[in-house]
């Protein structure tokens, strides 16, 4: 890639201190998404996807502390940021759609004011027309996410919408300014396959019209290989492999990756066919973690898992953490689309 | 064909909605299902289908408006829900429910949760509950020490066991699932399935098995029953409705699938439930094949092959 | 249900916060002289000396003497275990009514809701003094008409606690699993609503106690309820408002400040004795 990515994480590492301890959420996390790229964050829970993006927005929990690296976004330095700087970016250059979209939602205000309240607090400058063409660009923007009858919708409250629609605007609001990097974090857990699906094909359809970086966080790995240039998979605060969809699938490296495609239920499998993920997730509270935190997991793990932590080359197009990784193809698994 | 355990006729249940005077939600709109022994029978179909109301009907949780449903010989549509949790067949059908966390009572230990239908539906004196939870434990993979928990000191998969293990205590004969392992993480969902399928081995249970997940569905049910908005559209052998829908909605359901490819997208609004037009196709307005008939006649489940399927073009 | 595992937990409630230590420390003091204090106090609490009347704090009259020469210690001491009892009963027995009227409307709805809910809007609508009064000079002069009062003023309390939880615990999924094991209607309220609802209902049960103090001192304060000569802190604290003016002081202070004490440590227990009861705080 000759051109910097748009966002740009490096060694970055994140503790939480809590009353039980400190819980060890990140460490030494490489991503990197590139200008009009969609990107899959995939993880269980507990892997730190999420606290990672709230750490890229500086809305973290009060108890966070970085512990290392550097995030830049366009060059500029998201950590060393002020509050100030960080509330100019948020809704303009970065924007975040979370899972649930009633709570994202503010119940006693119309739609079309929430909507303008964005507009309003990233306009280019205060003119005589603004609150006219304020309410042109809200209805713009909610036509853009396919809400029928726009200008009636302004007017309407969340609690008269339904669900499917409440998500619309949501990504509307999200949308409004036009951001360059869109985090998308579990916007379709819960929903229903076909929903599911529509939600998806209006983000990444947006997402493609312009150019727009998207960084997709999700449990589901089959969903995110379906709308995913790169994905990049998640384990206990580690970044274990990154790559291209397809290459990811047709030769996982990470055992962890491996493991995960072969517990999920797919279309050729049976009862036996499933291989679940052995042990739990280690307890990022323990100050004895192993360097590899997959290895009290792993079948392949030797002495060194346990001392060394296995480094993710983020300039390799597929790169991975393990000191052993797999090398075969991965059996038997065909996609519909691959 | 295994004669039937459970013989659902001509369900329905309605319900009253404010607003205008008389309005009435079919949330369950003549659903008629038989449930073998040791079948394992699924049921599909996505939010707002009626699938929560039908399943809390058979578990006698609710009380239906019309229509029987049979056990053994007798008609449990005749209890009434609350008498039916004294009833002696209570112990016969059991429930999973989808929200570990939500399932259990924040204030009664594990072993509290699993001894309690022993002691109320069989019972069974503390000591014989006692040996009765552990075994029970063991079979669902529940480590003993863990009994004396409460649900907040148990992860997710552990929950999920308790839960299992409550309802197998009784040893019923039909176990209801309802979206067993939709609240749990990837890696625990695979343990917990491979456990569901174990356990209806050595035990000889039917299940019926409720997902929106359909590759679930798929692994562990032998019959697969399609719903839409209170009608059950499609009924046959999972695989083979999964390879081959026959109707619109299930084309569309099974394309929506990640990984199956191109998308059959479905337009226009979903019906509304509440007092829906008796001759008008549920699905109509959204279907992709409607045509004029479709608003004239609504379709009913007829026998295609070996499957059942409510549509007119089904053939 | 006093096991080892619920000393334990409660032992680490107290240890956890000094303040709940604190409270638990001087709630137990009050028990301590409700119980025992009137046999250990060095003067008869009835008998009148006019020789030592108004007398200042001393050695020999720890809180000094009133109009008619009696220790003020030994009559604040005997008081507490009046209002204590009162209290006491006042808030069991608005406990004991209120919780399962309030858990009945909120699982069950329609009529008994209605009803319920009326019942207790209609108890909130009047000022709950004022309620208070009214019943007990209708009733006549009594503890007995006192504690009725108490709890029927502080009823209301219970049904919307118990209410609210009901309501919204009775779509979870545990009641319904609760059905699936065999448990009746009467069962799921006592065995599963009823334990899930007494956390916030054991902060209003504190809150409740010192009200009722309050309540009890203020009516006997002026002039239902309690009559002189039995001490009773708000019959005490009455004494001796006639004189503060004239500079003694101490014949409404003493009584008035350990009121104020009692009532702060039952609004500091709430949140102890909520803590000991939330199986969530467990680790």
């Amino acid at each position: 890639m000759s051109q910097p990515p748009l966002l740009d994480v490096r060694e970055f590492g994140l503790e939480f201190r809590t009353r039980g301890g400190i819980v060890r959420a990140l460490e030494g996390i490489h991503l990197q998404v590139q200008k009009g790229e969609i990107v899959g964050l995939v993880g269980e829970s507990g892997s730190g996807k999420s606290v990672l993006s709230y750490a890229m927005l500086g809305i973290s929990d009060r108890a966070a502390r970085v512990t290392g690296g550097s995030a830049m976004f366009g060059g500029m330095d998201l950590l060393a940021a002020s509050e100030a700087e960080l509330a100019d970016l948020r809704g303009r250059e970065i924007s975040i759609i979370f899972q649930s979209p009633r709570t994202a939602l503010n119940p006693i205000r119309r739609v079309g004011e929430q909507l303008q309240d964005v507009l309003r607090r990233h306009a280019a400058a205060p003119g005589a027309d603004l609150g006219r063409s304020l309410k042109e660009r809200a209805v713009q923007a909610l036509r853009d996410v396919a809400i029928s009858d726009p200008e009636r919708r302004l007017a309407a409250y969340p609690f008269e919408m339904s669900g499917g629609m409440c998500q619309r605007v949501m990504i509307a609001l999200a949308l409004a300014c036009r951001p360059s990097l869109l985090i998308a974090d579990e916007p379709t857990t819960g929903l229903d396959v076909t929903t599911q699906a529509a939600v998806m094909d209006l983000i990444t359809g947006l997402a493609r019209e312009r150019h727009m970086a998207t960084l997709f966080i999700t449990h589901d790995l089959a969903l995110a290989a379906d709308y995913c240039d790169r994905i990049v998979v998640m384990h206990a605060g580690h970044a274990v492999e990154s790559a291209p969809t397809k290459a990811l699938f047709a030769t996982p490296r990470h055992p962890y990756t491996a493991r995960l495609m072969s517990s999920t239920p797919g279309e050729r499998s049976s009862i036996a066919s499933l291989e679940p993920v052995p042990g739990n997730l280690p307890d990022l509270k323990r100050d004895d973690l192993p360097a590899c935190r997959f290895a009290e997991r792993c079948e392949r793990v030797t002495d060194r898992c346990r001392r060394e932590r296995p480094l993710l080359d983020g300039a390799a197009p597929h790169g991975v953490a393990c000191w052993h990784p797999l090398t075969e193809a991965a059996p038997r698994r065909e996609r519909a689309h691959a | 064909m295994p004669e039937a355990l459970l013989q659902v006729e001509a369900l329905h249940k309605r319900f009253p909605v404010g607003g205008r005077r008389g309005a009435l939600l079919h949330a369950v709109d003549d659903v008629s299902l038989h449930i073998g022994a040791g079948e394992s029978v699924g049921l599909v179909g996505e939010s707002g289908c009626g699938k929560s109301t039908l399943v809390r009907l058979l578990a006698r949780l609710l009380d239906p408006s019309d229509g029987r449903i049979l056990y053994a010989g007798s008609d449990l549509a005749e209890i009434g829900a609350e008498r039916f949790a004294r009833h002696p067949q209570r112990a016969a059908i059991q429930m999973v429910f989808q929200d570990p966390t939500d399932s259990l009572n924040p204030r009664f230990s594990a072993r509290e949760a699993i001894a309690e239908p022993l002691r109320l539906l069989q019972g069974l004196s503390a000591e014989a509950a006692a040996a009765r939870v552990d075994t029970v434990a063991q079979q669902v993979g529940l480590p003993l020490a863990l009994l004396p928990r409460y649900p907040h000191q148990l992860s997710g998969g552990q929950k999920a066991r308790v839960g299992i293990a409550r309802a197998l205590a009784v040893q019923p004969q039909l176990l209801i699932l309802d979206e067993p392992t939709a609240a749990l993480d990837v890696s625990v969902q695979a343990v917990v399935l491979q456990l569901l399928a174990e356990l209806r081995r050595t035990l000889g249970l039917s299940y019926l098995f409720v997902s929106h997940d359909l590759n679930v569905v798929r692994l562990l049910t032998d019959r697969v029953a399609v719903m839409y908005l209170g009608k059950i559209v499609e009924v046959g052998p999972s695989e083979a409705v999964f390879r081959a829908p026959r109707h619109p909605y299930t084309q569309a359901l099974v394309s929506a699938i990640p990984g199956q490819g191109p998308r059959i997208k479905l337009t226009g609004e979903v019906s509304s439930p509440i007092d829906p037009p008796a001759h008008v196709c549920r699905f109509h307005g959204r279907c992709p094949q409607g045509e004029d008939r479709c608003a004239r006649e609504a379709p009913l489940l007829r026998r295609v092959g070996a499957r059942e399927v409510a549509c007119h073009f089904a053939d | 249900m006093m096991n080892a595992e619920t000393w334990k937990h409660i032992r680490h409630v107290l240890g956890e916060n000094p303040v709940t230590l604190a409270a638990v420390a001087l709630f137990g003091l009050f028990v301590l002289m409700a119980v025992f204090g009137p046999a250990l106090v060095p003067y008869d609490p009835l008998a009148s000396n006019s020789a030592m009347a108004l007398q200042p704090p001393s050695a020999a009259h720890w809180f000094g003497t009133d109009a008619l020469g009696r220790d003020i210690f030994s009559r604040t001491v005997v008081a507490t275990r009046l209002d204590l009892g009162i209290a006491v009963s006042a808030v069991a027995a608005s406990f004991l009514i209120g919780m399962p009227l309030g858990l009945a409307a909120g699982f069950f709805g329609g009529w008994w809701d209605r009803i319920v809910t009326r019942l207790s809007d209609t108890l909130m609508a009047f000022p709950l003094f004022v309620l208070a009064m009214g019943i007990v000079a209708a009733l006549g002069n009594t503890v007995g008409n006192i504690v009725l009062a108490t709890a029927i003023i502080n009823l209301p309390f219970y049904v919307r606690v118990a209410r609210a939880e009901a309501n919204v615990r009775r779509s979870a999924g545990w009641i319904e699993a609760a059905r699936l094991s065999g448990n009746g209607d009467a069962r799921i309220l006592a065995v599963h609503l009823f334990p899930n609802a007494l956390p916030p209902a054991m902060v209003q049960v504190s809150l409740n106690m010192g009200w009722a103090i309050l309540n009890a001192a203020g009516l006997s304060f002026i002039g239902l309820g309690v009559r002189p000569p039995t001490p009773e802190w708000g019959i005490l604290v009455a004494e001796g408002a006639q004189f503060i003016v004239s500079g003694e002081w101490w014949v409404s202070f003493f009584p008035g400040a350990v009121l104020m004490l009692a009532v702060f440590s039952f609004n500091l227990l709430g949140d102890a004795l909520r803590d000991i009861f939330d199986p969530r705080r467990r680790t």
